[in-house]
């Protein structure tokens, strides 16, 4: 039977665990070493750990949080955040973790992506797009944490990275994310029907449905989702889930 | 005592920490001496193919693991990329293997795969047993973590262990004697790796 | 129990004071079947009545752990509507969250959790640790008093479900505890040894707990101790009804608790907590001295768990093996070594409630209401 990869995301600022609405006003979620040794034990599929104050800061990626994080993790986990060299990378895939992810310096330096999938292989370089509409509603690419806005439009983007060796993209709706109002569908079909390689949809998750209708009209090859595991009830009380695997069994595997 | 061959490629710290949490003593050596007294060894890797069997002849472990394996029957666990090397022959960088399975590693056949079949084959998936083996002995609706754009393909179905489909069923894991190779990442695979190697340091 | 109980006495026949205190705490805070069902049914009535036209009528706290869970239950099944609130610090198991998420999914009630901030937590911890005392629990069941307190004022909530209970926690030592409200000695010990700053960290000073009690007039309800408490029914229940999934160890949800109690007592205060536990289960009738003694027998941790949990908490606390090591070796420190309320302020405002507690009881049985036990019996 096909499945398809539910994948929690957690992001850091400076060592803390925070979740964004709308890639803004982080609120403080807690511990990240714990809170991935929940996961593990929930025995997600895979997760995603991303440092979003590392490349704003200027500072390089944070090994010793990535290798504290890698020794909870009996899944595959993806590091990003101040990626900005092979250096970087080769630092972090020392430190434990199967793919890093790149945002910023892919999009400035697409080099860096063909250096990185040449020596350790495409499947562990992940390019992540987070993208905004702009004033005339407009889809456009940022960097920098969803500071600056790119310019190019997703699906270029997309194809650029591709062609580069990237192996898999993160897509994430910044008008999205934390809102709980479902995956950017259109957005998400934009791209996943003009790349060939796996999209993993972000932003706006709440339900398994969501999910759902990411991969069937989005295109999606897996799904991403912070607050929805991290979030219970109107108090947004701070509470890690994650879906039964006969839940995901009987509501998402089906839909492919 | 379990030896983790280091010949370049592969995240050998995660098969060391899952190994570490079974309380299974390990070492992660490229040294030629340890590896001709190893007791158990497993082959990891994570990368190109060509490049693999490259750094194995650099480092002159070829002679050593052969010595080990074909003439003292030591288990060796070839893991993804180490699995693909016990073949003879991988069409990534049409270069030769270890041979010490008849089989030969080819791409994803792309005509047979659908649209939604990504290359490469990456997430979890159901393993189909093909016989009983120690090595499953015990795993429950056996699922694993894979990565791979090549699969192998083995002339003599005995040797198959398990298959898994992606667009269509291909082999995932080998077993002849004291030869075992998994197409999947067991250190990546929650408790179904753990009770994999649990498996392959008691019954091997 | 035994002398690992520095305080403990036996009179001529052998039996403890803890014994005879258990005893007394049973005359004074447990009832007959049909006397505690009445009184159970009239504090729901009560809380209910209380509650009305507002959002919640109680604080139902969760840790994931058998109390907890089980009074959730009660809660449910007698039409409360609590807000459950849950202190994370950073310490959860999978087990712990799952169990708390099975409550919030069963019963629809809302839940509010606190985070506490790590990095000013961790450092707490440690400078508990080097300040060599026994009680680190102080740190987390001081931040669950005062997030009780602000819950109650941000809600205007009247009752406070409390899971403590005579029946398998009756018997606890003095001398294995320190009283949650001290925040002073809190406060001193981190000046001390610690080097974060405390910005975020909940605390409540005694002035201002002295001015909550008596503005809020929060009542804490030991709802647990009004009917027969049996674990064993109380742990088949929650199973079936949530999918509670059992842990071990008591209060083992929480993995620096386990450690705490599984490693760090036993080892280095010599004390086992164990024993405070079976012996009220064994006055309380659900266990027999054999069982008790026989459970006693076995390892407090399993030991593959006890290394996984070891090299986590080193990990977790940025320590190395020979710096934990100075830690478990460093000589014992009591409490009163550092500033204190229980040496200052508590000392009057105890002796003074202590001696007024025969009137205020009194009065309260006139007025037909339930007593609750002391808070400083509660642990």
């Amino acid at each position: 039977m096909g499945r398809i990869r539910v994948i929690p995301v957690l992001l850091l600022e400076q060592g803390r665990l925070v979740k964004t609405i709308r890639f803004r006003k982080p609120s403080y979620v807690g511990d990240p070493v714990n809170a991935v040794k929940i996961f593990n034990e929930k025995e997600v599929d895979e997760i995603i750990v991303v440092d979003i104050s590392a490349t704003p800061n200027g500072t390089p990626p944070d090994y010793r949080m990535a290798r504290e994080i890698a020794g909870e993790c009996f899944m595959p986990l993806c590091y990003g955040g101040g990626v900005r060299s092979l250096e970087h990378a080769r630092q972090l895939f020392q430190a434990g973790a199967e793919k890093v992810a790149i945002n910023t310096a892919a999009l400035e330096n697409p080099k860096l992506v063909e250096s990185i999938a040449l020596e350790y292989g495409s499947q562990s370089v992940v390019v992540s797009l987070d993208v905004k509409k702009n004033m005339w509603g407009q889809y456009r690419v940022c960097t920098q944490s969803g500071r600056k806005e790119l310019g190019d439009d997703p699906k270029t983007a997309a194809l650029r990275m591709e062609s580069a060796g990237a192996g898999e993209l993160m897509l994430t709706s910044i008008d999205r994310d934390g809102t709980f109002e479902g995956y950017d569908t259109g957005l998400l079909a934009a791209v996943c029907h003009a790349v060939r390689i796996p999209v993993i949809a972000c932003g706006g998750a709440a339900s398994i449905a969501h999910m759902r209708a990411a991969v069937r009209d989005g295109g999606a090859s897996a799904t991403a989702a912070g607050s929805m595991f991290v979030y219970k009830g109107v108090h947004r009380a701070v509470l890690i889930s994650y879906p039964a695997q006969q839940d995901l069994t009987a509501q998402l595997f089906d839909v492919i | 005592m379990i030896t983790i061959v280091d010949y370049g490629l592969g995240n050998l710290l995660s098969i060391r920490n899952m190994l570490r949490r079974l309380g299974i003593t390990s070492e992660i050596t490229a040294d030629l001496a340890r590896i001709a007294s190893a007791d158990r060894i497993i082959l990891p890797g994570v990368g190109h193919f060509a490049k693999g069997m490259e750094n194995l002849h650099a480092s002159g472990l070829i002679e050593v693991l052969n010595e080990q394996v074909l003439h003292h029957q030591r288990p060796v666990l070839g893991i993804c990329l180490g699995m693909q090397l016990l073949s003879r022959f991988s069409e990534e960088g049409d270069a030769q293997g270890l041979g010490w399975i008849a089989a030969d590693t080819r791409r994803f056949d792309r005509t047979r795969l659908e649209d939604h079949h990504k290359i490469p084959h990456m997430g979890w998936t159901d393993i189909h047993p093909a016989h009983e083996s120690p090595l499953l002995r015990g795993i429950e609706a056996p699922r694993f973590y894979f990565v791979h754009s090549y699969h192998v393909i083995c002339d003599h179905p005995e040797d198959v262990l398990a298959t898994a489909t992606h667009g269509y069923p291909v082999t995932c894991a080998v077993e002849r004697g004291n030869i075992l190779g998994v197409q999947f990442h067991p250190e990546k695979s929650h408790t179904y790796g753990m009770k994999l190697f649990t498996n392959f340091v008691t019954h091997y | 129990m035994d002398t690992t109980d520095p305080d403990i006495s036996f009179d001529v026949h052998g039996v403890c004071n803890h014994c005879h205190s258990y005893e007394k705490l049973r005359r004074q805070y447990l009832y007959s079947e049909a006397e505690g069902q009445a009184l159970f049914d009239g504090l729901i009535r009560e809380i209910k009545a209380h509650g009305q036209g507002k959002r919640y009528d109680c604080i139902l706290g969760v840790s994931g752990g058998v109390d907890s869970t089980y009074m959730a239950w009660l809660a449910w099944k007698n039409g409360l509507r609590p807000l459950v609130i849950h202190l994370d610090n950073g310490w959860n198991s999978e087990i712990a969250v799952q169990n708390i998420h099975n409550i919030i999914e069963k019963t629809g009630f809302d839940l509010y959790t606190h985070v506490i901030n790590w990095e000013e937590f961790r450092d707490l911890q440690l400078s508990f640790l080097r300040a060599s005392v026994i009680d680190l629990e102080l740190t987390s069941d001081h931040a669950i008093s005062s997030l009780i307190y602000y819950i109650a004022r941000k809600y205007g909530i009247r009752y406070l479900m409390s899971g403590f209970n005579v029946a398998t926690e009756g018997i606890l030592p003095q001398a294995w505890r320190w009283s949650k409200f001290d925040w002073l000695n809190i406060k001193a010990i981190h000046k001390l040894f610690g080097k974060v700053p405390l910005k975020t960290f909940p605390r409540t000073s005694f002035w201002q707990k002295t001015y909550f009690d008596l503005l809020l007039r929060l009542r804490t309800v030991q709802i647990l101790n009004y009917l027969p408490y049996d674990k064993a029914a109380a742990k088949a229940t929650i199973m079936q009804d949530f999918g509670w999934r059992d842990y071990g160890g008591k209060h083992y949800e929480s993995i620096i608790t386990r450690f705490y109690q599984g490693y760090i007592l036993p080892v280095k205060f010599n004390v086992d907590k164990r024993k405070a536990h079976l012996s009220t289960l064994i006055n309380s009738g659900q266990l027999s001295k054999t069982q008790a003694l026989a459970e006693l027998e076995q390892p407090v941790y399993d030991p593959q768990q006890l290394e996984i949990d070891r090299e986590f908490v080193i990990k977790k606390f940025g320590l190395d093996e020979a710096a934990f090591q100075a830690i478990m070796e460093a000589p014992i420190v009591p409490h009163t070594h550092y500033p204190s309320y229980e040496t200052r302020h508590y000392r009057y405002h105890e002796r003074f409630f202590e001696a007024v507690r025969p009137l205020t009881q009194l009065l309260k049985k006139l007025a037909g209401r339930p007593v609750s036990t002391p808070q400083s019996q509660t642990t």
